[in-house]
């Protein structure tokens, strides 16, 4: 308004208005002028909180972070991703036949069930491939949701094989130990494909200087150890757990032979409800342990014992 | 402590549980042992020991539960507990580990927001061997003036998945002071109209002894012989002396406007960092010339430094500088008010402020100027670092700038000192232009 009119002429500025001996309230006008009244964005601290999902997976979703290229520790998790990947899509196509898939239950039509089946597996590796490769949480929190989609069936007390060239079908022990791997597989992929991204933040971050690694060697050392020593732990003690229902008959054994024969044969132990008391039971014991702050006192063992 | 990721895992897990015994399907339910185990054996082996303080805080915990924490120490070391803004201040961070077991360490060492590091790093991961200890060390860059303050201490354990932790804040604290940097000035063309008893280096426009000329006049009878103006003489044919302008020592009032408003704009170009910083240059300025000076700073409450001179005032007025916060909203006239009984008839007054939101600066600098004050006003534009910021557009600023201009215009109707100090001017230039040089 001011602009178009001669120089020096500001008295239309006044106009029907009291020129104050003051001056005008800056804030009041900045708002009028449409420059907005909000907090100056540099005025605010720039802190990044991850949000509740980004937590939950241990790692953003979105990287606010723009990675540096993959060093050399990233690349082999990536490439530990992508063999587990092939792994874990074979047993999952092993584990899950068609027969009791939800796809199944809808269609009643076992090559459609069989087709949506082999649709979910290949999408969730193609996503899990990509996201490991592109280092986008999306893609790996979709893959993992498709695998666990993947592996929801009804009817399923005995574990049946959709594919079985070793005829494992035939053993019980081999058919615990396929699910065991299978489910370490599917938990060491979890793992893996969130440790790319949380190595990826914690290398560009300490190639940008935002915080330095003392002895890296040694925390890298120490993690690809538990990426041996935790899987094949959890393994064994899973299937010692799983178990159950051999082990607990062979107790009952020691004291009456009829009664574990009684137990070997009932329905109740042997089915899918007897696997998950067993694991109850475990679980109790385990959650006692923790109640009696177990892991304090373990620790200060330790601590005692190095003295 | 449970992480959100072993949380989900443990969700996860009793989910595919009751999934499986609902759905008869036994693969869910291995697939949940195998989690469950994972992270049993994570939490009981995972070089930490606290899943069992699962929802408590840090804070809350005492010295036996952070047990594998309590044998970690920290101390902290400063270069300096005073310096200058856009100073460096080394820190060095002493972790000593007295535990016969090593430990994997993530230390966060908390510095105020708004420090830069510029070496080094406050954020460290690192494997600490049983009994040694590690100095960490970085530097920091303090743009801003202020009081503040390093710590706490962060220290989290960890195990390698990231499924449990422990952290605990270690409460070492070190405290330090940053003062507004200073401009060295060569003039301030400030000066006293009124002499005081003690003689100084303070030009008082008053003909006397002194070291500065003042103007020439005719040779009178007594007058020294060397004061004589031999090329005056050459010219006029009259016998001319040069008169010295006297000095004296002088009291010097700086008033710093720090309302709430002085702080518009950006964090670092405001009209209070500038005003703060101007204030610490001409204290240092006038203190140097063996002046009294004294400050008064406004904004929720009137703070002020009595007038005194020496190297001390310096930095009790450097500190007093460094704490104004912008705050609050008294007008100057109650400043004014309160100062006016206290202060020598006549004593240079300089007052730094950006003239915004107080409808009682006329009033309360014609006041200053009924009472023959020597005013001298600064006025950093928030205009300026606002437009600059991109914050307003160019009507609005066209506007506010023609009533700022107004506004000056009217102080200097009253004989008043003003410069509308723009963000890149140095403050010598923005004093010369103010006393009309």
């Amino acid at each position: 308004m001011t602009m178009n009119k001669p120089s020096g002429d500001t008295s239309h500025l006044y106009d029907g208005k009291t020129v104050r001996s003051a001056a005008p309230s800056r804030k009041k006008l900045a708002g009028q002028a449409g420059g907005g009244t909000e907090i100056p964005k540099d005025a605010i601290p720039k802190v990044e909180i991850p949000s509740f999902v980004e937590s939950l997976l241990g790692g953003p979703l979105v990287t606010k972070m723009k990675f540096l290229a993959p060093d050399r520790m990233v690349q082999n998790l990536q490439l530990a991703v992508y063999g587990v990947l092939v792994a874990l899509s074979l047993m999952t196509y092993m584990v899950s036949p068609p027969e009791g898939t939800i796809w199944y239950m809808v269609t009643g039509n076992l090559a459609i069930a069989f087709i949506m089946q082999l649709l979910i597996i290949s999408v969730a590796a193609g996503t899990g491939f990509w996201g490991t490769f592109q280092r986008d949480g999306r893609f790996t929190l979709v893959s993992n949701l498709l695998f666990i989609l993947a592996i929801l069936r009804f009817a399923a007390s005995k574990v049946s094989l959709a594919s079985d060239p070793f005829g494992l079908q035939d053993s019980a022990t081999m058919l615990n130990i396929l699910v065991v791997v299978y489910a370490v597989l599917l938990v060491m992929y979890f793992e893996l494909a969130n440790g790319v991204i949380r190595y990826s933040m914690l290398d560009t971050s300490i190639r940008t200087n935002e915080v330095y690694v003392m002895n890296p060697k040694k925390i890298v050392s120490k993690y690809h150890r538990s990426l041996i020593i935790n899987p094949i732990v959890a393994g064994i003690l899973a299937i010692i757990v799983l178990s159950a229902n051999t082990i607990l008959p062979l107790i009952v054994g020691i004291f009456s032979s009829d009664t574990a024969l009684r137990m070997e044969e009932s329905v109740e132990l042997i089915s899918v409800y007897g696997v998950a008391l067993g694991t109850f039971f475990v679980f109790c014991v385990v959650g006692g342990l923790f109640a009696l702050n177990l892991p304090n006192h373990l620790q200060k063992f330790r601590e005692k014992r190095a003295e | 402590m449970w992480s959100r990721k072993s949380a989900m895992l443990g969700s996860l897990a009793v989910s595919m549980y009751l999934l499986g015994l609902t759905l008869r399907n036994e693969q869910l339910v291995t697939i949940a042992v195998v989690v469950f185990v994972f992270l049993t054996w994570a939490a009981l082996f995972g070089g930490h020991a606290d899943v069992a303080s699962s929802g408590r805080r840090s804070e809350e915990w005492s010295g036996e539960e952070g047990l594998a924490l309590s044998s970690v120490s920290a101390m902290r070391k400063l270069s300096s507990a005073r310096l200058f803004e856009d100073g460096e201040l080394d820190v060095t961070l002493r972790m000593q580990n007295e535990s016969p077991l090593p430990k994997i360490l993530e230390v966060k060492d908390r510095v105020p927001e708004v420090m830069r590091i510029k070496e080094g790093s406050n954020y460290i991961l690192m494997e600490l061997g049983p009994r040694r200890e590690t100095f960490i060390e970085y530097t920091l860059e303090c743009p801003l003036r202020g009081f503040y303050s390093i710590g706490p201490v962060a220290v989290r354990i960890q195990d390698p998945f990231g499924l449990f932790h422990k952290e605990k804040e270690m409460h070492v604290y070190d405290d330090f002071l940053v003062f507004p940097k200073m401009e060295d000035l060569k003039e301030t063309f400030v000066k006293s109209r009124v002499p005081k008893i003690f003689t100084g280096a303070v030009n008082i426009r008053q003909p006397g002894p002194g070291s500065e000329f003042y103007s020439l006049r005719e040779y009178f009878d007594g007058d020294s012989f060397r004061s004589i103006n031999w090329s005056a003489y050459a010219r006029s044919g009259k016998l001319m002396v040069n008169e010295r302008e006297r000095d004296a020592v002088s009291d010097v009032i700086i008033i710093v406007d720090s309302r709430a408003v002085a702080e518009t704009g950006p964090v670092s170009r405001n009209a209070l960092v500038y005003s703060t910083r101007a204030a610490a240059s001409l204290a240092k300025f006038f203190l140097g010339r063996r002046d009294s000076v004294g400050v008064v700073v406004y904004g929720d409450e009137v703070v002020s430094v009595d007038r005194d001179t020496g190297k001390k005032q310096l930095y009790v007025i450097l500190t007093k500088l460094a704490g104004a916060v912008a705050r609050g909203n008294i007008p100057l006239q109650v400043v004014v008010n309160r100062i006016l009984p206290h202060i020598n008839k006549g004593s240079p007054i300089i007052f730094l402020s950006n003239l915004e939101d107080d409808p009682t600066i006329i009033n309360a600098l014609r006041d200053f100027r009924a009472r023959n004050f020597d005013v001298t006003v600064l006025s950093p534009s928030s205009l300026e670092f606002e437009f600059d910021a991109k914050r307003i557009d160019r009507t609005g600023y066209e506007v506010m700038k023609t009533e700022r201009d107004v506004l000056i215009g009217e102080l200097r109707g009253l004989g008043v000192n003003i410069m509308d100090w723009e963000p890149d001017m140095l403050l010598s230039t923005a004093l010369a232009g103010a006393r009309g040089f």
